[in-house]
């Protein structure tokens, strides 16, 4: 063999290798291009025409809630969107969380191994509907069914899920306090606080489900219709990611738990769980990204009204949100590239960039921190 | 109970046993709710969607129907559905002739009051002058309400004169005659409304411009609805005391009570389905047929072939950069920091909101490389593209990943280079990994919307030809069941139309996770062996 | 095994018969018996891991089972507290007797079970909290919540346990910090807490350097007399040092039961002598 042949391979293959990288690149570059090309043209929207930083437009995109585009001269208040972005958000999470973790802690300890396999295969296709299916559903079924029954509805929502955690609480309380004595007399007061927990609190749902049945729903299509379809969106992400976080924990935790003695609620609440928090984190990160990001349901069903519903905490008005504002207004915007009403929907879509971006950052340092945390 | 038969310890335990028992069933409780939850959402969200959607495919079609698509499609037997329409028009024909009927009835009563009119025209007075200027007008030519107008003019002008004390009884019996004609005329017009609305336009109507006025209901689930409409006139009420507003129903028969027309309600009511003689159909071109007068008739054809398009333009961008980057990644790459900021900047792409892209392929591919003159096809592929990437190349790692060691070591041993290394052994054995990475981010490309809004859909587009589908725009799936169910002028008449798009793109979606799902399932089988 | 009892009655008559049907074993050997096999299977499907054990472990003593791996001696260990329950197709025959009643008795609740047959494994397994926490877990799940209590039990078990001095000034550090010896012993402090009665210990010291090994042996004689305590072993040598009685399991038989001494001095069967003099396993 000649050295020049060798060579000639040794340039081939860094030749080669280089090509493999710069395609490898091409992502980062349209991550570093789509940060500059979102900023290049949402940074005249910061600007005065004479050039300098136009404070009072600033001031007025974060903190005022008019929202007139259209107008001469234009208002640009986007508070109440990126408040509008915020409560579907919370809404979706409150969904998602609570029955993504429990669903992971199912499907991971508790489940046999077949039915497992069949439910995998639900979570998978919940995750592949397309959005544009969510929302259709969202605004063709569900927002005519809210508008029509939705205060039956909710309050017969409320009493499948309060009276089995309210049950449930009385139960443990009445255990619990009437622990404290012993003999006849326990047995005595259990019965005492059943009566008194249970009684109270079926006067609670009782009164509540009154309150939500006297709710006037003007509009099907508001903040508490598209928080329930993003949360069942951000599901599959929760529950797959915390599945697998709370698979990652192993078995001789569970067993040195186990064998101490305590059930399987104890294992998982005390031991699982806490291992697993990290991983558990950046589920819930993710499915705040979803939810976040989601384009069509919330543009077809949120109701795309530029107002911070009154009381703020009120799920039952309609509100808009950052991507359905971008969705909704670049087609009228897009005609006149280059003014206001075009650059302030790339604010908008900057501002979710770097949310997003800092969410994902957060995930990757919660994960990497819980790594170095186990010293694995 | 009689729970434990191995006693409790004495001494400092405070929590009952059957506490602990209690919330540890009540904890496995909740997450066998949440399961069912999630179960039960599916089954809730698709189960309409698959049952509505299915009736834009399955339904029962009306004659209208056959001869829409027989004039405008070309399918069918022309003669057959000739002689079929035929059939229905006879059927029709008492209906018909209770129309003429009540024409006949409401021309001779205005041919009465054209007389009276001319009578009084042709007095000699101030009040004869009036009229007969008035009369000059009159076009016995002229659509019926407008002839009707000038009468009533007439009359007016008549009953306004001093001098019209004698003629008191023809003034009285016109008041009756044109009372009688106007409060009726205005039910008229809804009456023909509605009635042309469930079965095309009546004979003797000038042929109305847009397509969908042409025919009558092409379904019978909407022609029902057309005729309870036909049968009862619908009106908000909206009480004064606040509570909220209703649609009260009256029969639209009480107008007619005692005219030509009355027998009209019992035809429609009886006979309908002899004058629309519905049909079970089975529209399997619904998938192939292209749309007429903005989806009223045809198919999706241009929307499924415009998701195809994209779908595929997609993957032929992302599949090679996202393979290659996954080979890269594994097989050559040293941990480094760039390696590392390699990879954080894939996650971050994955993370970027759909709609971000659809900017950016906006503000990038069409605004600064100007890749298409307006939006393209080309344009949303390589923003859908960019989209999925970050999904192929995290499928393709573990797909690699998954190779046994053994098998690259083996191949190394024998002297193969890395490069062949990869191409011969870990590339065949990652496949269909790999492919199943594929199919699960094309069924992600096609239904995604938001990335093509700014770059590739349009509302109403005919099938593009492979030739143009790169400079030109499409209608797409997704887009045009948002615009289909939010902006279309009619959203309500084309539920069908709708459902049927949503279930053509989420059968296709699902169709293609479910192969992946079969394919993981016989790639794991293959690999416990 | 599948006493169907629906009511409490039909419950109690069951167990009070169960008591009188069982047969007192006549050799009970040195000292009385904590746990009885009789007869007992471990099944993982269609395989029979443990075939028909019979054995008595006495009270107060230290038992080895020993046998080359996949012999069924940790299989049966770990069905002594139903652990194999957390496996889906593992299932048993026979029976295994503890306080008059069957282990895998459909009645026992395996949770006050747990608590009263603790365990060891093979791997130090403490939980990723403060060393107090990981002691404190047990005794918390019972409900025991006054602080000073607590430290009580902390304090006794991690001294019993031997590793008092190593940790009374890091109580609060992450457990997860100390050496694997030190984890090994933490975890056996940590199933002394709950006051078990028989203590389960599934080759504790494979996973350790010679030197901890040691420590945990000499734990083993200071607990003796104590505890109940069953130990599988890879190792000969450290059944032989620490144990009064000692089985020799082969693939899932029970081929030899006695005192330690007997067994490796004088074995009785054939294949165990083989084991012994190192010509398998």
């Amino acid at each position: 063999m000649s050295a020049g042949k060798s060579r000639f391979q040794r340039l081939t293959q860094m030749a080669g290798q280089g090509f493999l990288l710069a395609v490898t690149s091409m992502s980062t570059l349209a991550v570093l291009f789509i940060f500059y090309f979102i900023a290049k043209d949402a940074v005249p929207f910061f600007l005065k025409t004479a050039g300098g930083f136009n404070w009072e437009t600033t001031r007025q995109f974060f903190t005022g809630s008019k929202w007139y585009p259209a107008g001469t001269p234009g208002q640009f208040g986007a508070l109440s969107i990126i408040y509008g972005s915020a409560i579907v958000t919370v809404g979706a999470i409150i969904v998602a969380v609570p029955l993504g973790i429990a669903a992971a802690v199912c499907l991971s300890d508790v489940l046999p191994f077949r039915v497992r396999q069949i439910v995998k295969p639900v979570i998978e296709i919940l995750a592949a509907i397309p959005s544009v299916a969510y929302g259709f559903f969202a605004l063709v079924v569900f927002a005519p069914m809210l508008q029509e029954k939705g205060d039956t509805l909710l309050a017969v929502g409320s009493w499948i899920i309060l009276l089995p955690i309210l049950g449930l609480g009385t139960l443990v309380a009445s255990d619990v306090l009437s622990d404290r004595f012993k003999g006849r007399i326990r047995t005595g007061s259990r019965l005492v606080l059943w009566g008194l927990f249970g009684g109270g609190s079926l006067y609670f749902l009782h009164r509540f489900s009154g309150f939500l049945n006297s709710l006037e729903i003007d509009s099907g299509t508001n903040a508490f219709n598209v928080s329930i379809i993003l949360g069942i969106m951000a599901l599959p992400t929760v529950v797959s990611v915390s599945e697998d976080a709370l698979q990652a924990v192993g078995r001789e935790l569970r067993e040195g738990s186990y064998a101490l003695g305590a059930t399987r609620a104890e294992t998982l609440c005390l031991t699982i769980i806490p291992a697993a928090i990290s991983g558990i984190c950046a589920a819930v990160i993710l499915g705040v990204m979803r939810a976040v990001g989601e384009t069509m349901v919330v543009w077809m069903a949120s109701g795309n009204a530029a107002q911070i519903p009154a009381p703020f905490y009120n799920f039952l008005q309609p509100v808009r949100t950052l991507t359905a504002t971008i969705a909704g207004d670049m087609g009228e915007a897009d005609h006149v590239t280059g003014s206001y009403r075009y650059s302030v929907l790339f604010a908008m879509a900057l501002l979710l960039l770097i949310f997003s971006f800092g969410m994902n950052l957060a995930s990757e340092w919660v994960v990497r921190r819980s790594r170095k945390k186990v010293g694995k | 109970m009689g729970r434990p038969p191995i006693p409790e310890k004495s001494g400092e335990i405070s929590v009952r046993l059957e506490t602990r028992h209690l919330l540890d069933r009540s904890f496995s409780g909740l997450g066998f709710v949440a399961i069912f939850f999630m179960a039960a959402s599916l089954v809730v969200i698709l189960l309409p969607i698959i049952v509505k959607g299915l009736s834009a495919y399955l339904f029962t079609g009306t004659i209208e129907f056959r001869e829409a698509m027989n004039d405008q499609f070309d399918h069918g037997d022309r003669a057959a559905v000739q002689a079929e329409a035929r059939l229905a028009e006879q059927a029709r024909q008492p209906l018909y002739d209770c129309l003429t009927a009540f024409a006949d009835g409401q021309s001779k009563q205005l041919d009465r009051l054209t007389a009276i009119a001319q009578g009084m025209a042709a007095r000699e007075d101030s009040l004869g002058r009036s009229v007969a200027r008035k009369m000059r007008r009159f076009d016995p030519q002229a659509p019926f309400s407008s002839q009707l107008k000038t009468l009533q003019g007439v009359y007016d002008r008549a009953a306004a004169n001093r001098g019209a004390v004698d003629v008191v009884d023809e003034l009285a019996e016109m008041n009756t005659i044109l009372a009688g004609l106007s409060t009726l005329n205005e039910k008229v017009e809804a009456f023909e409304h509605a009635l042309s609305e469930l079965l095309g336009p009546l004979p003797g109507q000038t042929p109305p411009r847009l397509l969908r006025s042409q025919y009558g209901q092409t379904r019978w689930d909407r022609a029902l609805i057309k005729q309870r409409q036909f049968l009862f006139e619908e009106e908000w009420v909206h009480p004064p005391d606040g509570a909220p507003s209703y649609i009260k129903e009256t029969p639209r028969i009480e107008h007619f009570r005692g005219t030509a027309l009355e027998p009209a309600f019992a035809l429609i009511e009886h006979d309908l389905e002899s004058m629309l003689r519905p049909k079970f159909t089975f529209y399997w071109r619904f998938l192939t047929d292209t749309s007429k007068d903005a989806n009223f008739f045809g198919g999706i054809w241009a929307e499924v072939l415009g998701t195809f398009y994209l779908t595929l333009g997609a993957m032929l961008f992302a599949v090679p950069m996202g393979v290659i980057a996954a080979i890269y990644l594994c097989e050559y790459a040293k941990p480094s920091r760039f390696i590392s900021f390699l990879r954080t900047c894939i996650s971050t792409l994955a993370g970027v909101p759909s709609i971000v892209f659809g900017l950016f392929g906006l503000a990038f591919f069409l605004n600064t490389l100007e890749v298409s003159h307006n939006k393209s096809v080309l344009a949303g592929s390589m923003t859908l593209a960019l989209m999925i990437l970050p999904t192929i190349i995290r499928a393709s790692e573990e797909a690699i990943l998954a190779v046994p060691q053994t098998y690259k070591e083996a191949a190394l041993g024998l002297g193969a280079g890395r490069w062949h290394t990869v191409l011969t052994v870990v590339l065949p054995a990652s496949l269909p990994g790999i492919l199943t990475g594929i199919v699960i981010s094309m069924g992600r490309a096609a239904g995604e919307t938001a990335p093509i809004i700014f770059t590739a859909a349009v509302s109403v587009g005919q099938p593009l030809s492979i030739f143009k589908a790169f400079s030109q725009p499409t209608p797409a799936l997704p887009w045009n069941i948002y615009n289909l169910c939010t902006e279309h002028e009619a959203v309500n008449e084309l539920r069908h139309v709708q459902f049927g798009m949503v279930f053509t793109l989420v059968a296709m979606v699902l169709i293609l996770n479910l192969s992946a799902i079969i394919l993981r399932a016989k790639v794991s089988k293959k690999l416990r062996g | 095994m599948d006493t169907n009892a629906s009511t409490d009655t039909i419950k109690m008559k069951a167990m009070s018969q169960f008591s009188d049907d069982l047969d007192q074993p006549a050799d009970i050997g040195p000292g009385e018996a904590h746990v009885s096999a009789r007869d007992f299977s471990v099944f993982y499907g269609d395989f029979e891991a443990v075939k028909k054990l019979n054995a008595d472990f006495a009270k107060g003593r230290v038992t080895a089972i020993i046998g080359p791996s996949g012999c069924g001696k940790s299989t049966f260990l770990r069905s002594i507290n139903r652990m194999n329950d957390l496996i889906p197709v593992a299932s048993t025959g026979g029976q295994l007797i503890f306080d008059k009643l069957n282990i895998y008795d459909p009645r026992i609740d395996v949770v006050s079970l747990r608590c009263r047959i603790g365990m060891v494994f093979q791997k130090p397994n403490p939980f990723p909290k403060s060393i107090y926490d990981n002691v404190a877990y047990g005794p918390r799940l019972q409900g025991i919540k006054k602080r000073a209590q607590l430290d009580d039990i902390v304090e006794k078990s991690l001294r019993r346990a031997a590793i008092w001095k190593e940790s009374k000034d890091r109580l609060k550090e992450n457990a997860l910090g100390m050496s694997g010896g030190q984890q090994q012993r933490l975890c056996i402090a940590r199933a002394l807490a709950v006051q078990p009665e028989i203590l389960l210990m599934d080759e504790p010291t494979s996973a350790l350097d010679p030197k901890s090994t040691s420590r945990i042996e000499d734990l083993i004689a200071e607990l003796r007399g104590g505890y109940t305590i069953i130990i599988v072993t890879h190792n000969m040598q450290q059944a032989a040092r620490v144990s009064d009685q000692t089985a020799f399991m082969y693939e899932g038989d029970l081929i030899e039961f006695g005192s330690t001494r007997k067994l490796f001095t004088n074995p009785t069967e054939k294949q165990t002598e083989e084991y012994i003099t190192g010509r398998f396993g």
